[in-house]
Parts: structure tokens; C-alpha cells; sequence
């Protein structure tokens, strides 16, 4: 390697230091040290017993908890992902017509999602109240509203609902990409006497196909880790019901110092995010539309 | 992953396709599907107005009077006009300025180490050549599909071991060694520049941090000004890293605070809900200006947070 070649290199390690450090510091060593916590009984004051497998085969044998956190985790990420994603398209739709006012709907739209998640679960906590203002709503339709957070069957649908809420980050995303779809596609569709929804569903939504696959993938990964709002809204209850992953471990680890138990199911978090990616991206060839891929 | 990636990438070639906007005048008939149609209009304003409601009612409660919330007869519309409660939660009935001035200082110190060691990374991967990077560079998109959860445990440890536990410095120092999603980023963003600059720099006689300094970083304003505004709504918002090391109330940024003083109160006692959605309002604020002021450079980079859809 010439003098130059080894003096840029050296700059390169230089300049890469920051992340190569973080890197070994707060990514690869905790995670080593996580792996190894999972294998034992550990509560942070006394030296950790080691356990070997211990932690998983409890956590996937013994523990219903678990098993109804991991289920309430699924039902969470499979209904309010899809569904934010649909309301998300369905008002960019909207938004691309040619409205008055646009940017006015727009912002509407998109200010639910700037609010912090702790202050929406403060406005939900006061939204989903018995007599709150929904309830209000659905009693102007002589239907009795539930309470919200405190009914095992309404809490999962009720925390959908707040993600619900901020379906508006998806709309801005998709309106940005609906814009970049080339106008002949469409006035082509047009002359051959296609109607709106034909045009909506045979050009619209396979073009933006990629763009709603990066939002599911993203939207699923961060799904799988809700946290806040089950812990401010529901710390889980009622019985249960509303248990998710994040908040198990982060009770496990910071409320019971079950160190390695909550390592393990940190590793059965990562696992279930990994396999989900993973078969998101397997289907993604069935229905994701790329136009420069050559097949 | 790669597909991941050039889904979020394009954003020039997004940009120039001729949108319905585009061509309005020269044609008469709207296409089809860009009509907009009463039924649009009516269902504009019906959802606008479901997802403003939440908003209102805040206002709402937090201009509501203690007798109110004690009696807990909110109306969704504001009815009475206690701007008091914006100055009570100031000193007198909250410590609403210390969680603030918690909030500024975690929230900068973040981002100040987001923005200066992100630049450098970002610039020696796309630009620098060394044995080695492009391995480098797969484990840094690797880490990004580790979930922060793994960590969580060790670092507490960590942090515990250093005597960080209830100091903000568990919060901020990280940050100084930068994350992968915005080397990611800056990559990107210089990897479009063209690298005639760097090289004319190099033939007058400027070093790579020269070059870094003097040439690059002025370049890289919009690129380190989105990772400013990504840092700060993240921080700003966090709520679990302060929950894991702040046990202090006078520690806490205002986004503990907030859910701080309704786990607090006495048991048969409600919140001061009046004042919990003030400080739910000053929490808020601040993102809508950032936001506000900031939206230019986030549609430049098109990255505007991709699951912003999903909380």
C-alpha cells in the first residue's frame, strides 16, 4: 500500500471512531453480556447463577404471561399496522385530488403525529375515560361505550385506536410518492375508459407498493416494541390483557430485577422481529413493484 | 435489506415525475381519480375534524378549573378559560421549569452528539477508501435491525457500574458515537456530491480533516439538520430512558414529569388533569416548531421517519 493509501486509511479509522467505538461500547459488548445474563438467574446485586437454558424453556413452558403478552403483541401489530397503512393510503388518495385547500387537510392530518407519545396517552387516558368524549359520541348513537382501558376485550382495540390516530404520518409518505407517479400512466388509463377506482387500484397502489412495504416493515418492527402507552395507559391490565413484550421485560428487569429472565425474553423479542422481517421480505417479491427490476 | 434500502432511497426520482399538480391549465378534463368529488370534500372535513377533537379536548381540559377536574365535568369544546394554569405549573403548584429546562438540556446534548460525530462517520464511509470498510459497512446496516431491547439490560448495568444512574449523561453521551440509521444517511447524502470537490481540495494541499472541515461540513447542512430534528424529537419525546435512569424528580425531562405527577397523586385523589394537558401542551409546542421550521430540509431528505404512521 503506498504512503497516501495507508495515511487515508488511517484517517478512515479516525473518522470511523465514534461508531466503531459505540459499536464495541454500547452495541456488541451489551450484547455478549446479554446473551450471557439470559443464562442466568441473575438480580443485579449478588453474582448471577448460571441457569443454561433455563430462562427460555420457562419462559416458553411455564409462563402464560408470557405467552399472552407475546399473542397480545401479535393481535397489536397485525391489526393497528395494516390498518394504519389502509387509512394512511385511503386519505392520501384523498389528498392527491385536486382539493381546495390542501395544505390545510394536510396539516390536520399530519398533527396528530407530532404530538410525543406520552402526551397522547395523557389526551387517551382522558379520551377512553368511561364519560369521556368518545363515549359521549357513541351515546349520541344510543350506543352504550364500554370502558375503554378498563374491559379485557376493548383495552387491545382501544390502543389500536391511538395508533390509529396518528395514521397521518403514513398519509404525508404516500402523498409524497403519489406525486412522483409519472401523469401518463394515468391519462393513458383514462383514454381506455378506465373508471377512478380502476385507476386507484391498477396504477396508484402498485406504484406506491414499495413505499408501503418500507412503512410495514418499519411499522411492524416498531409495533412489536410498543411501549409507552401500555405503560402509561394500562400497565398491562386488566389482568393481562394488555400485556406486551417491551413492557414484560422492562417490569421484569426494572420492577423485579429478574436480570436474566428479562435478557431471555429481550432474545425471544429479537427473534420474533427477525422472523417477521424475514417473511415480509419472502413475500415482498409476490407483490412489491420495483420499475428499474430486471427479472 | 437492499430492497429496504432503495425503497427508502430515491428521492430525485420521486420528486420530478410530472404529479397531478403539474399541467393544470393546459388541460381541461381532470383525470379521473384526481377528481375531487362533494363525497371528497365531506370526508376531508369529517376526519380532520375526528382527529382534531382530541386536540380541543386538551385545550379543553387544561383551561378547565380545578373545581372541574375534581368534579370531572370536561366539556370537548373549551367552556371556561383558566389561563392561570399556564403560569401555576410554573414554581407554584408544579415544577414544570425544571422539567423543561431537564428536557433542553438532555434534548441538546443529544443532539450535539448526533451532529458531530454523524457528519464524520457518514463522510469517511462514503468518501474514504481503507481495507476493511466495506465489511464495516454491513455490520453498521446490520445494526439497525437489532432491537434496542437487547442492549437494554447491559447498558443499565454499565451505566450503573459508572455511577450514571440518576445523571443525564446515561442519555446523552451515546449519542456521541452516533447511530446507524444517520451514518446511513449521511453516506448517502455525500455519496450524490461529486467528488471533484474533495479531489480539487486535495490537489491545493488540504488534509482529509481539512477537506471535512472547510469543504464538507457547509455541504452537509440540510443532511446534519434533519439528524437535528430526528435527534430532538426522539430525545424530546423519550420517555423509557428516563424512566430507566431518572429516579429524581428534579431530574426528570418533562415527558417523565408529565406521567410523573399523574402516577404520584394520592389514591383517592384525581390528577390536577388541568394541569397534566398544560404540561402535555408544552410538550407538544415545541415539536409543532421544530416540525414547522424543519419540514423543508425533512421532504429534502425524504426520510420523514418511516413509521411515522405507526406509534
Amino acid at each position: 500500500m503506498s504512503k497516501l493509501r495507508r495515511r487515508e486509511a488511517l484517517w478512515f479509522y479516525l473518522f470511523a471512531s465514534p461508531w466503531i467505538i459505540g459499536f464495541i461500547v454500547f452495541l456488541l459488548g451489551p450484547m455478549i453480556a446479554s446473551i450471557y445474563i439470559s443464562l442466568t438467574d441473575w438480580d443485579s446485586f449478588t453474582p448471577p447463577k448460571w441457569v443454561g437454558l433455563e430462562n427460555y424453556t420457562r419462559l416458553l413452558t411455564e409462563d402464560p404471561v408470557f405467552w399472552k403478552a407475546l399473542w397480545n403483541t401479535f393481535y397489536y401489530a397485525a391489526i393497528s399496522v395494516p390498518l394504519g397503512l389502509v387509512i394512511g393510503l385511503w386519505l392520501a388518495n384523498l389528498l392527491n385530488k385536486q382539493v381546495r385547500a390542501r395544505k390545510v387537510f394536510r396539516t390536520l392530518i399530519y398533527l396528530p403525529t407530532l404530538v410525543p407519545l406520552v402526551a397522547t396517552a395523557m389526551i387517551f387516558k382522558m379520551v377512553l375515560a368511561p364519560a369521556g368524549p368518545l363515549n359521549d359520541v357513541l351515546g349520541i348513537f344510543h350506543i352504550p361505550g364500554p370502558s375503554w382501558l378498563l374491559e379485557a376485550v376493548w383495552v387491545k382495540p382501544a390502543l389500536i385506536l391511538l395508533s390509529v390516530w396518528g395514521a397521518g404520518g403514513a398519509t404525508v409518505l404516500l402523498l409524497a410518492a403519489m406525486k412522483g407517479i409519472p401523469r401518463e400512466l394515468y391519462e393513458a388509463a383514462e383514454v381506455d375508459g378506465a373508471s377512478p377506482i380502476r385507476q386507484f387500484w391498477s396504477i396508484t397502489v402498485p406504484q406506491l407498493t414499495p413505499i408501503i412495504f418500507f412503512n410495514l416493515i418499519m411499522g411492524l418492527i416498531g409495533a412489536f416494541q410498543v411501549f409507552s402507552q401500555v405503560y402509561i395507559l394500562t400497565k398491562g391490565g386488566p389482568n393481562n390483557a394488555s400485556q406486551t413484550m417491551v413492557p414484560l421485560l422492562f417490569d421484569e428487569a426494572f420492577s423485579f430485577y429478574h436480570m436474566g429472565y428479562a435478557s431471555a425474553i429481550s432474545w425471544m423479542l429479537f427473534a420474533v422481529i427477525l422472523v417477521f422481517t424475514l417473511l415480509a421480505f419472502r413475500t415482498a417479491r409476490r407483490w412489491v413493484f420495483y420499475e428499474t427490476e430486471v427479472k | 435489506m437492499a430492497t429496504i434500502i432503495s425503497a427508502a432511497a430515491p428521492p430525485q426520482q420521486q420528486e420530478q415525475g410530472p404529479g397531478p399538480e403539474r399541467g393544470r391549465g393546459s388541460r381541461d378534463r381532470v383525470i379521473g381519480v384526481f377528481k375531487a368529488t362533494p363525497f371528497t370534500y365531506a370526508t376531508l372535513i369529517i376526519v380532520s375534524a375526528v382527529l382534531c377533537v382530541p386536540l380541543v379536548f386538551v385545550v379543553s381540559i387544561a383551561l378547565a378549573s380545578d373545581q372541574t377536574v375534581n368534579a370531572n365535568t370536561f366539556t370537548i369544546i373549551p367552556g371556561e378559560f383558566h389561563w392561570s394554569n399556564f403560569t401555576r405549573v410554573f414554581g407554584t403548584d408544579l415544577p414544570m421549569q425544571k422539567f423543561l429546562l431537564n428536557s433542553v438540556i438532555i434534548s441538546l446534548g443529544a443532539v450535539a452528539g448526533q451532529v458531530l460525530s454523524s457528519g464524520l462517520v457518514g463522510y469517511a464511509f462514503a468518501r474514504l477508501r481503507a481495507p476493511g470498510k466495506n465489511a464495516l459497512f454491513i455490520i453498521v446496516i446490520a445494526t439497525m435491525m437489532i432491537p434496542s431491547q437487547i442492549t437494554m439490560i447491559p447498558q443499565f448495568i454499565l451505566f450503573k457500574e459508572l455511577g450514571w444512574v440518576n445523571t443525564f449523561l446515561p442519555l446523552i453521551v451515546p449519542n456521541f458515537f452516533s447511530n446507524a440509521f444517520n451514518v446511513f444517511l449521511v453516506r448517502q447524502f455525500v455519496s450524490r456530491l461529486p467528488s471533484e470537490i474533495d479531489e480539487a481540495a486535495m490537489v491545493d494541499g488540504l488534509g482529509f480533516f481539512g477537506i471535512y472541515r472547510r469543504i464538507m461540513l457547509p455541504m452537509l447542512a440540510p443532511v446534519l439538520i434533519a439528524i437535528g430534528i430526528f435527534t430532538l424529537t426522539a430525545t424530546w419525546g423519550d420517555f423509557m430512558g428516563p424512566l430507566i435512569y431518572l429516579n429524581d424528580e428534579s431530574k426528570m425531562p418533562l415527558a417523565l414529569g408529565v406521567q410523573y405527577i399523574t402516577s404520584t397523586s394520592a389514591a383517592l385523589q384525581a390528577p390536577p388533569w388541568n394541569l397534566v394537558m398544560v404540561g402535555s401542551i408544552l410538550l407538544t409546542l415545541p415539536m409543532i416548531l421544530v416540525y414547522y421550521l424543519g419540514q423543508r430540509y425533512l421532504y429534502e431528505m425524504d426520510i420523514s421517519g418511516g413509521s411515522a404512521g405507526v406509534k
